[in-house]
């Protein structure tokens, strides 16, 4: 990967990184960081880089992707990075913003569907491409995917009753 | 409702919005350091033989340093290798007036 190439990916990427690790992290300032490190990183290991092993977009995703776990892991060293039995209870949606419930819906799944939510609802990635960022396979994708949508359906419910959905 | 697909709850969804990378960023990731910056900040890794191997080395060259006798001071000594008496003394007394 030459300078011209990197400075090309960083352009090109850098929104949908910092979107994606602001939504899973819930910071600027952390989103911020790790969409630094992640570059850093490609940077340093240029050399290794293929690109035949997949879009430019999933491979930085999934960088910045283990980045954040990694710093989550850290930081809660013993909370469950999936938990299949998590029932979310409804907001609380007296006198809120919508868009503020909706963040708070979202930063309230297991780390695992709220980046397969994310990845899907805000930008977009086809389930395969999701699979190969998250390096999972297809089914564990769209098990993720149905278990997110469920617990959002049940937190958001007054949110959804109001525009007329149940 | 397949729970791949659901419209109504990706239109709410699409109402928590977030901005894009800050310019900040751009500093961060795109600066080209000047190539004499790396003697303020840079930093290199040494393997640990080599690293052990240095340090020895030098501590070995201080203490031959400590050990070396001091240099000898120049004598300020008088020698006669090179007087050469008077061929033909006229010696005259001078007597002094008492």
């Amino acid at each position: 990967m030459t300078r011209a190439e990197f400075n090309e990916a960083y352009g090109q990427h850098k929104d949908v990184l910092y979107r994606f690790a602001r939504r899973m992290t819930g910071s600027g300032e952390v989103a911020e960081d790790l969409v630094h490190d992640c570059f850093v990183l490609v940077w340093r290991n240029r050399a290794t880089h293929r690109p035949e092993r997949g879009t430019m977009r999933s491979f930085l995703i999934g960088v910045t992707r283990n980045l954040a776990l990694k710093r989550r892991q850290r930081e809660r060293p013993f909370d469950e990075l999936e938990d299949a039995s998590a029932v979310c209870a409804p907001i609380d949606a007296a006198g809120r913003e919508r868009g503020e419930m909706v963040a708070e819906a979202v930063a309230a799944l297991p780390p695992l569907q709220r980046e397969a939510l994310i990845l899907a609802e805000y930008e977009e990635m086809s389930l395969e491409e999701i699979g190969r960022a998250t390096g999972v396979e297809l089914a564990a994708v769209k098990s993720r995917l149905h278990r997110a949508r469920e617990n959002l359906r049940r937190m958001l419910a007054p949110l959804m009753q109001t525009k007329g959905v149940a | 409702m397949d729970p791949l697909d659901d419209p109504k709850l990706s239109e709410l969804l699409k109402e928590w919005q977030v901005p894009g990378a800050p310019r900040s960023l751009d500093a961060r990731v795109l600066r080209r350091d000047r190539w004499w910056s790396f003697l303020l900040t840079g930093s290199i890794r040494v393997p640990v033989p080599v690293g052990l191997l240095i340090a020895a080395m030098l501590l070995v060259m201080a203490v031959a340093l400590v050990r070396r006798p001091a240099a000898k001071q120049p004598q300020s000594s008088v020698n006669l290798v090179e007087f050469r008496p008077v061929d033909d003394p006229h010696v005259r007394v001078i007597r002094g007036q008492l």
